[in-house]
């Protein structure tokens, strides 16, 4: 720097000699004195900048004038805070809503769980051929389990699951968790560690090991206060006591559970008798090994499948292969696609915001092209300019993105609240992580681009003069830079249509869904799932005693319309037991299924399912577990065709596996009902059959309770007469259906369509300014031409249609371009849109109404505006 | 420099003038003045320098030690700043003079052919 200011110093007075020395030059050959000062300063060229290049020369330029670019550029925004204002909104927008999604995608799609190598976990499925909608069984017999562990190639280890109900007997009565049993190597193939005391090892599966559990942080904080010194005490879960080795850290939720026992999990521990365990199934987890494909994995799964299956022949249907699938894509599912069609929605959000800000700029360039020319003829360099003008975006995008950053957190906590439960892994963490803000900090700097550079370019370039005269004002650069600017609203406009229609399309979806006949009515149903003690209440006699009693006591209670026992609620993702039918007398080469659920006698009236043919279950039916089955209309046509089903024999193939339910047995069709929606809301129902509930005690039971009231405010009614039949019964998963419903089967769409209306919604709103903003100025532009048409005796109503018309074409150029758009990528979501054509005529009319009477709205302010210009004062303009 | 026709002027190449400087001051050490006079001198007045951005270009070989400045006085007994050619930049001046040979020739072997079938 030293020698920089040595070298500069005398630098004017050089120039100064310099240019003396060229006049004196000139006055020898003859030029009088001031021609001749005139012309050595016209050789010289621009002294100041000769000046600003030679120091350029010398400095550390670019940070020093860019330091200078961004006080200049701070300054600029401060004196117009309400362009700044719109702008910064504007982006914070954009880049908020995109920020939201792309954290949910890498919350919910990229990194959904804390487990070590999440990436090579993968579970499996026997898959049915003949059932080609279903994935099939993924829950398999404690030795079979073994079989494939050990049998296999392609995985490290394989973890085994099940589902357990705890009742833990605490000091204030018994408590229910959702536990599970795991096998014992499980938390080694997770790779988690403890948050307190110890996890769960592999010697805790050995034979004569000592009972142990780990627990959630969940359970933890809510039932037990953090107390640390819980770790190391007995518990008594189930009537046995346990020791508490482990408190697992926060966000581990496997299974969704708060409670994990281990269990053996190799051949030589396993006891050789199952007394004390009752037949378990367990759903593997397995991790691939390094480098291993699923499809390698399927091919080696599909050999041990086929051995297995000559061993385990009945739990194998005739034809059948395997299907696996990493962990993520089954828990994320559909969600997904949901989650892409987000992504592009926000996406073209961003668009039509850096669209808008970038009209805004343009504007604000044609604003300043004076003082811009100004500059250029002080010297400044394009480049120096357009970097300038950069600066000034950059800083616009830099506050949008902090205001974004902060948008996208409340966002974020509104997707927390409002994201499907089904889809979204319970230990996915969705929150504003580093990656989310990496990805802020690049959209932002792509924004400053997007937004900036057409403006920064059309502001340099081009003839100073009539700039600098003013004459430059609507004619020439203007002249382009309207077209720019009208371009981008017809792009702004086209993007929009875009949107609404995809959001649109949505709707007509939810609501379609909405609509669906469940073939039952849902209000005011609860549903409550008694847990019973292990080996209190496993029989269908004993089972029959205690729904006897409650079914009376509910019954009797003020506000009960009718109380029924089922295996399994309708409407319910699990909603029956899937079996395969035998029917007498009839030939058939693929196997038919379908499912049943156990029933009381009040079944069908507690739910308003209409009875269309013979009887319903009676109490003698139930009693006496009689041989007598209801079955569905999709039933009876399907399988019994131009038959009367009434009277014929079904043998349901399954209750040949529970030990304690009638085998080999024919059922007797005594009633035909309508049918309900029993495979989601999107499908046709499947065949579906009601047997009485007292042949088996095996199976979930659940209650259904319909009520004159709100079904939640006879909770405890129905909790206190359960406990006074016996107080030994907890109740887990309390409900009622219309909450399941809503939580599970509209929560997708719900969720998807909520989303795309908002911003669907700020799309609109941005369109509405960009128009605004393109219309005021082209109308500020044609001021003058305006006030030559009222002075030469033009109405208000002409010029009103003139800027009208002006508005119109652009908005109907946007519209063109949007609806073909729309035509090709609607095809794209097809499979998200239910009940409704991806062309709706009607959603793309509803949809193009709104944007013309829209865009025409926003058309009018500045067209009034035009209808008052006073002639006089345009033309004084002049 | 009035006396060529404009047309006939040439705006000098980026980076030329480097070449020039370093080429008029292999003759001595000159003040600004005298090397823009050389340089219009010495080419006919063919080529056009904007005077001014003679500085720039003296401050970036400075800046790279091919040339130095030391104070001194004029012809008519002013001070001036002279600038002078070094070891370094008198070794640069032969690369960029064969460079500028070479760069030359290849031009002129190009255009060659086509003005002969410009002819008629």
């Amino acid at each position: 720097v030293r020698r920089r200011d040595h070298m500069l110093d005398g630098l004017d007075q050089e120039i100064r000699d310099h240019i003396e020395r060229e006049t004196l030059d000139n006055i020898e050959r003859g030029m009088p004195p001031e021609e001749a000062r005139y012309a050595a300063l016209r050789k010289f060229g621009n002294v100041m900048r000769v000046k600003e290049e030679t120091r350029a020369v010398w400095s550390a330029l670019w940070l020093e004038q860019l330091l200078q670019d961004v006080r200049f550029g701070l300054r600029n925004l401060n004196k117009d805070r309400r362009f700044t204002l719109l702008a910064i909104l504007t982006l914070a927008l954009g880049i908020g809503a995109t920020t939201v999604i792309f954290s949910a995608m890498d919350s919910i799609l990229l990194e959904p769980f804390i487990y070590a190598h999440a990436d090579r976990l993968a579970i499996f499925f026997i898959h049915d051929l003949n059932q080609p909608n279903d994935n099939g069984r993924s829950s398999f017999s404690v030795p079979e389990f073994m079989d494939f562990r050990e049998q296999n190639h392609v995985f490290e280890d394989v973890a085994g699951y099940s589902g357990q109900d705890v009742l833990y007997a605490g000091n204030q009565g018994a408590h229910l968790f959702d536990g599970a049993w795991v096998t014992a190597n499980s938390f080694d193939l997770l790779g988690m560690k403890p948050f307190l005391g110890r996890a769960i090892t592999s010697d805790d599966g050995k034979p004569g090991a000592a009972p142990v559990f780990a627990m959630s942080y969940r359970l933890w904080t809510k039932q037990f206060n953090r107390d640390p010194g819980i770790v190391g005490t007995t518990m008594t879960l189930n009537d046995q006591p346990r020791t508490l080795v482990g408190i697992m850290p926060p966000r581990f939720l496997w299974g969704n559970c708060d409670i994990w026992m281990p269990i053996y999990w190799t051949h030589s521990d396993l006891p050789g008798t199952n007394a004390g365990h009752p037949r378990m199934f367990l759903s593997p987890l397995a991790r691939l090994k390094p480098g291993v494909s699923l499809q390698a994995a399927t091919a080696d799964l599909n050999v041990v499948a086929f051995n297995l299956s000559k061993v385990y022949s009945q739990d194998y249907p005739p034809h059948f292969d395997v299907i696996t699938g990493k962990l993520r894509d089954e828990v994320v599912g559909q969600f997904r696609f949901t989650l892409y069609v987000l992504m592009a929605a926000v996406s073209m959000l961003l668009l039509i915001a850096c669209c808008n800000v970038a009209n805004l700029l343009l504007a604000r360039a044609t604003a300043r092209e004076r003082e811009i020319a100004i500059r250029a003829s002080m010297g400044a360099t394009h480049s120096r300019l357009i970097r300038q003008l950069l600066v000034e975006s950059f800083l616009l995008s830099v506050a949008g993105c902090a205001a974004g950053c902060l948008f996208a957190y409340f966002g974020l906590k509104w997707i927390q609240m409002e994201a499907p439960l089904l889809s979204v892994p319970a230990e996915a963490l969705i929150a504003l992580k580093p990656a989310a803000l990496w990805f802020a900090l690049c959209v932002t700097i792509l924004t400053t681009f997007l937004c900036g550079l057409a403006p920064a370019l059309h502001a340099v370039h081009g003839d100073l003069y009539p700039r600098l005269t003013g004459a430059g004002r609507g004619a020439g650069a203007g002249f382009r830079h309207g077209k720019l600017r009208a371009g981008l609203v017809i792009f702004e406009v086209g993007l929009s249509i875009l949107l609404l229609i995809g959001a649109g399309l949505m709707m007509r979806t939810v609501l379609a869904l909405q609509h669906v006949d469940l073939g039952f009515n849902p209000r005011n149903i609860l549903v409550v799932r008694p847990a019973f003690p292990p080996g209190r209440y496993d029989t269908a006699v004993k089972k029959r005693v205690f729904f006897e009693q409650v079914m009376q006591r509910i019954a009797a209670l003020p506000g009960v319309i009718a109380v029924t026992e089922t295996s399994t609620p309708p409407a319910y993702a699990y909603s029956g037991i899937g079996s395969e039918v035998t029917i007498p007398g009839t030939t058939h080469a693929d196997s038919w299924t379908t499912i049943f659920r156990l029933c009381g006698t009040d079944y069908f009236r507690t739910l308003g399912i209409p009875l269309i043919r013979g009887r319903a279950l009676s109490e003698a039916d139930v009693d006496s577990a009689s041989h007598v089955v209801v079955i569905n209309q999709t039933f009876a046509s399907k399988y019994f065709k131009d038959e009367d089903p009434i009277g014929k024999q079904i043998k349901f193939d399954q209750l040949d596996q529970i030990a304690d339910a009638p085998h080999n047995a024919y059922f007797q069709v005594i009633g035909i009902t309508g049918d309900i929606k029993n495979q989601g809301l999107r499908d046709a129902p499947m065949p579906e059959a009601c047997l009485p509930y007292t042949i088996t005690g095996g199976y979930f039971r659940r209650i259904l309770v319909r009520t004159a009231v709100d079904p939640l405010s006879l909770l405890p009614n129905v909790r206190q007469e359960i406990s006074a039949v016996d107080s030994s019964v907890a109740l887990a998963q309390t409900d009622t259906i219309e909450s399941y419903l809503t939580q599970w089967t509209y929560a997708e769409p719900d969720f998807a369509v909520t989303t795309l209306g908002i911003f669907a919604v700020i799309g609109l709103a941005l369109v509405i300014i960009g128009v605004l903003g393109v219309m005021a100025y082209s109308v500020s532009l044609q001021t003058q031409e305006i006030g030559v048409r009222i002075a030469l005796g033009a109405q208000q109503s002409d010029i009103l249609k003139m800027v009208l018309l002006k508005g119109l074409r652009l908005i109907a150029a946007g519209v063109v371009i949007g609806v073909l758009a729309s035509y090709v990528a609607t095809r794209l979501i097809a499979s998200q849109i239910w009940g409704v054509s991806p062309t709706d005529p009607l959603t793309f009319a509803a949809v193009v109404t709104t944007i013309i009477l829209v865009g025409l709205a926003a058309c009018l302010i500045p067209a009034r505006r035009a209808t008052r210009v006073d002639p006089m004062v345009a033309l004084r303009y002049e | 420099m009035s006396t060529k026709e404009q047309s006939q002027r040439i705006e000098l190449l980026q980076g030329t003038l480097d070449l020039l400087i370093l080429r008029t001051l292999l003759l001595g050490p000159a003040h600004g003045h005298a090397i823009a006079k050389a340089i219009e001198f010495r080419s006919d007045d063919v080529l056009q320098v904007e005077q001014g951005s003679l500085y720039p270009a003296l401050h970036r070989l400075i800046k790279r030690r091919w040339i130095s400045v030391e104070e001194g006085t004029s012809e008519n007994n002013r001070r001036a700043k002279f600038y002078r050619l070094t070891a370094k930049g008198r070794r640069q001046l032969a690369v960029e003079t064969s460079k500028w040979g070479k760069f030359a020739g290849a031009i002129a072997r190009i255009l060659r052919p086509a003005k002969k079938g410009s002819e008629p």
